[in-house]
């Protein structure tokens, strides 16, 4: 039991893949613009973490060695195609939004570093939820990062006024630079920061 | 049977690309099926917005009512005449952008908006409670292609409305275009001048002068965003030319008389 529960909360604090072990910061750095793009990005990649952990664990005594790369790969990237193909068919608007990003999960080193690292060795339950875990540790630094990027850059929050912008003529001056990419690596470097300073352990 | 055997390795490879091709083409079909609703109700939503539908839409009015008002016709924008060479309801401008028989080079002369060619078929959206017609427009923006619909009222002239409904301009900055308090300000102006040249243009922000006597012609430009301002300036520029919907905006006038 402490096993599995381990392997859900783990990566939330002291196991962070993008807060300690720096990994899929390519799409949080794309789509934390808004709260919207952030959360769709988020259960769709918990989505993909879970299903491949469980399928490559499943199959884990019968892929050989030499092709194992290639099986992870084949497995995420089918599982990468059918969220994006469901988006695509099911929220269009939202698709749009994220553009190639959702394809570029394939890409994302959390996704196919926790089949290497983990499901290839354990129990499908516990890499299921692993991938779960890892999916929530990612989700969590990149809700983060777009609530303070969609709150600053636009006034914001889930596209609902919080701060009006002069843009809409009210009194809030919008910060442009949240809108844009650079801001997330400096919201994502303090969060590491922050994060270190409270847990001293994680340090290097 | 060793896990490390070649008869293994490529079973597993033929049983792995088996199961995921099966899966894969199942969820393209699922989407597939969904494409042409999708983009029905795009194409829907940013009419009904381009010929000045939006408060009523933002304040519950029914889309499927609405849109009722309207009928499609293609256009050949050549001739400047309604054309049944294609079958409206058919048509997919996502083919015809890579069909290079539908497509027209523009000559460099006319070529204000930088397009290089563009379709010879347009489909069109005419209002039947007041004949104005709402037309697609493109044009490249700043990193990327834009999309929209403007409506023109049946005095040919007059714009409706405008709404994007696809680009990747700057955020924060040039994609402001896509906010109300930019493209809202084409509602009313007047595309071409009394001696009926073209007048539309997008001036840098703060340069707009209510009181001009070129006023009704002018839209204010965004703070920095002055590339996408003339970007946007061009296209419609381009659309509203001789070479673009120029023709056949008069023979419709004409027609509306």
């Amino acid at each position: 039991m402490s096993k599995a529960k381990d392997a859900l909360l783990d990566p939330l604090f002291n196991n962070n893949p993008i807060a300690l072990q720096i990994l899929g910061i390519c799409s949080a750095l794309a789509v934390t613009n808004k709260m919207s793009t952030a959360l769709t990005m988020s259960i769709a990649v918990i989505l993909v973490t879970s299903c491949s952990n469980a399928a490559v664990s499943a199959i884990r005594n019968h892929i050989p060695n030499s092709i194992r790369i290639i099986v992870q790969m084949t497995i995420i990237a089918t599982l990468v195609i059918i969220v994006d193909q469901m988006l695509k068919a099911y929220a269009y608007e939202m698709s749009k939004q994220l553009s190639v990003y959702v394809g570029l999960i394939i890409t994302n080193c959390i996704v196919m570093g926790r089949a290497e690292a983990y499901a290839m060795k354990n129990p499908v339950y516990e890499s299921w939820l692993d991938g779960i875990g890892n999916g929530l540790g990612y989700s969590l630094i990149l809700l983060i990062v777009a609530f303070l990027r969609e709150l600053f850059g636009s006034g914001s929050f889930f596209g609902l006024t919080i701060l009006n912008p002069v843009n809409n003529d009210g009194w809030y001056v919008t910060n442009g630079l949240m809108l844009l990419a650079p801001s997330a690596f400096f919201l994502i470097g303090f969060i590491i920061w922050a994060l270190r300073t409270w847990k001293p352990e994680l340090q290097e | 049977m060793s896990n490390d055997s070649i008869l293994k390795t490529f079973l597993v490879t033929f049983l792995l690309c088996l199961v995921c091709s099966v899966l894969v083409c199942l969820a393209a079909l699922v989407r597939i099926d969904r494409e042409a609703y999708n983009q029905l109700l795009e194409t829907r939503a940013t009419v009904l917005a381009a010929g000045g539908y939006e408060e009523q839409l933002n304040s519950g009015a029914s889309e499927d009512e609405l849109f009722s008002n309207f009928e499609m016709k293609m256009v050949n924008i050549n001739t400047g005449e309604f054309t049944t060479e294609i079958n409206v309801e058919e048509f997919n401008p996502r083919d015809i952008q890579n069909n290079p028989d539908m497509l027209v080079a523009i000559p460099a002369a006319s070529d204000v908006a930088d397009l290089k060619q563009r379709p010879k078929f347009a489909r069109v959206f005419i209002d039947n409670t007041n004949g104005q017609v709402v037309l697609p427009v493109n044009g490249p923006g700043m990193w990327g292609p834009i999309y929209a619909y403007i409506g023109v009222q049946s005095d040919g002239t007059t714009v409706s409305g405008l709404k994007f409904y696809q680009h990747s301009e700057t955020p924060g900055l040039g994609a402001e275009i896509e906010k109300p308090k930019f493209r809202n300000q084409f509602i009313g102006k007047k595309l071409y001048n009394d001696s009926g040249s073209l007048a539309i243009n997008v001036v840098k922000s703060g340069r707009y002068d209510a009181g001009a006597d070129n006023a009704i012609h002018t839209i204010d430009g965004l703070a920095g965003s002055t590339i996408t301002g003339d970007k946007v300036q061009n296209l419609v520029r381009y659309w509203f030319s001789d070479h673009g919907y120029g023709k056949f905006l008069a023979n419709y006038t004409k027609s509306k008389e």
